[in-house]
């Protein structure tokens, strides 16, 4: 805690007093850089009433630099692999040190509402949404039963 | 963000890390530390960051953190003055607040450095005679305060710096009583404490009940009138009578327990059936049989030790009669020498007087019955011998 900086402490606390709906962030006790996060997914998406669960990490130089951060439940999705890696620009090269915890989770919560295939990482899945988008739309709610209602 | 370091150094604080008394607006907070701005910059795009948070973010992006717009470190300027005393003056509690250090100095974020450096009691400053770290507040008059000092009430010696803290338990000094408030010299506040008549204390019979408390001046008034007080002899006694009782009651209890165990057993014993005495009878025989058996085993033995001794008796007689055997065929050949001497005696007589021959024929056929006797007689003890 002595190393922490002021910010990580006032966002934690800030996360814990005004939680954002659907999204859910609770620190490690051994390590306070190391978040426990789940977001439910989005309503009008095949990912409605599922719980995604992720892994967040804050690095060293954070907020000069974007957290770590990757899906623990899969999820069929064209943005997202296997290993739930997740491409998204604000994660990346956008990064923002006036950006948060709790603006970065909103960003991948509006990212399951709104696929971008056209920008894919896992290729098979951005493929299939583009040539038959009701049959991948369907996989998508078939995984979410699946991985993410249990 | 430190203040200078001589002559007192004050320390460094984290002018983050500031407790704010008040809630201060989000508006006056940088987007990156996401504290009240610290020496705030504004951006050509007119946003506004602590100097140091907007310098090293265009470290890592040339690009304002809020809206992306490309930036350079020629692009910031210092934000208007009623901004940088807009949040140098928001109230805040003295670092050395925390950590138990105890200051309880409130100021405006702008003074904290000065109430460091010149004020603060609780900051460590170097001891005016021997350079070792002190509070402020331990500073006395430019001297050490590490040198030790006799003390003016009780003479004992003590640190300068620890006399403050001795002064509040020396005991030649003086402590108002926490009943009556009267001064009284500190060895003697618990005497004093036991016949303070300002003292609380509770009725002499709230062993047996009495609920009052009152000041001491006022408990004999009380005690004349409790009613409790006049039968608390009585109450006593019985309480006693009771505990008494209660003590030979549980004595009696263990001893009841006790001979009722002793009964149990008693009525075991007696429940046992026939078949059990039956068994018991008979095992009586067998043990009367196995003693007369033994009886007759051990004059079987001393019948059997006379028959030995009668076989070695026996044996002494057979070779006594071998060596009478032995003597009497010894004495048959002296008698066959003996009769050869006197046949050839005779035969020299008869060449000497035929007249005697009669005589010489009848002793013969006398000397033949003695040798057949003789004969007989040897004979005998081999026939003994064959039938034996």
């Amino acid at each position: 805690m002595a190393n922490l900086p002021k910010r990580i402490i006032k966002e934690t606390q800030r996360l814990t007093e005004e939680p954002v709906p659907g999204i859910n962030a609770v620190p490690h006790e051994d390590n306070l850089r190391y978040f426990d996060v789940s977001i439910h997914g989005p309503s009008q998406s095949p990912y409605e009433g599922g719980i995604f669960r992720l892994e967040l990490f804050l690095p060293e130089d954070y907020p000069m630099c974007p957290p770590k951060i990757r899906f623990l439940t899969k999820i069929y999705h064209p943005n997202i692999d296997r290993l739930g890696r997740i491409c998204l620009d604000v994660l990346k090269s956008n990064w923002s040190p006036a950006l948060q915890i709790r603006t970065i989770l909103l960003s991948i919560q509006a990212l399951l509402g709104a696929p971008n295939p056209d920008d894919p990482l896992a290729n098979d899945v951005a493929q299939k949404w583009k040539e038959d988008e009701k049959t991948a739309i369907e996989t998508a709610r078939q995984w979410t039963r699946t991985h993410a209602m249990s | 963000m430190t203040s200078a370091t001589s002559p007192n150094p004050a320390p460094v604080f984290d002018i983050r890390a500031l407790t704010y008394v008040t809630h201060v607006d989000d508006n006056l907070c940088c987007p990156i530390c996401q504290s009240p701005l610290v020496e705030p910059f504004t951006t050509s795009c007119r946003h506004t960051f602590c100097s140091e948070c907007i310098t090293n973010a265009l470290k890592a992006s040339k690009t304002c953190p809020v809206d992306r717009t490309p930036l350079d470190t020629k692009n910031i300027n210092m934000a208007p003055v009623v901004l940088a005393n807009l949040v140098n003056d928001l109230t805040v509690l003295c670092p050395n607040h925390r950590d138990g250090l105890g200051c309880t100095a409130t100021l405006p974020r702008g003074n904290v450095e000065g109430h460091l450096k010149e004020d603060c009691l609780y900051v460590t400053v170097a001891c005016p005679g021997c350079e070792e770290k002190i509070m402020r507040k331990d500073l006395q008059d430019d001297v050490c305060v590490h040198v030790e000092e006799e003390c003016s009430y009780c003479s004992g010696m003590h640190r300068k710096l620890d006399m403050k803290e001795h002064e509040t338990v020396c005991p030649g000094l003086t402590t108002p009583c926490k009943f009556c408030g009267n001064e009284c010299p500190r060895p003697q506040i618990p005497n004093h404490e036991a016949i303070c008549d300002e003292a609380i204390v509770s009725c002499d019979a709230a062993s047996v009940g009495c609920p009052w408390h009152g000041l001491r001046k006022e408990s004999t008034d009380h005690s004349t009138s409790c009613p409790l007080m006049h039968i608390r002899p009585l109450l006593e006694e019985n309480n006693s009578r009771l505990a008494n009782l209660e003590h030979e009651n549980k004595l009696l209890r263990r001893r009841l327990e006790l001979s009722l165990v002793a009964r149990a057993q008693t009525d075991i014993a007696e429940s046992m059936d026939d078949q059990t005495i039956r068994v018991l009878t008979e095992q009586e025989h067998i043990r009367s049989d196995l003693e007369r058996l033994y009886v007759s085993m051990q004059e079987m033995d001393i019948k059997q030790n006379m028959l030995s001794m009668h076989m070695s008796d026996n044996m002494r007689t057979k070779e006594e009669v071998a060596m009478i055997g032995a003597a009497v065929n010894n004495l048959r050949t002296q008698l066959h020498g003996l009769q050869l001497l006197m046949f050839r005696r005779q035969g020299l007589d008869q060449n000497g007087s035929g007249g005697a021959r009669p005589t010489g024929a009848s002793s013969q056929a006398g000397d033949n019955s003695v040798l057949g006797h003789a004969r007989r007689m040897s004979d005998m003890p081999s026939g003994d011998r064959v039938k034996l």
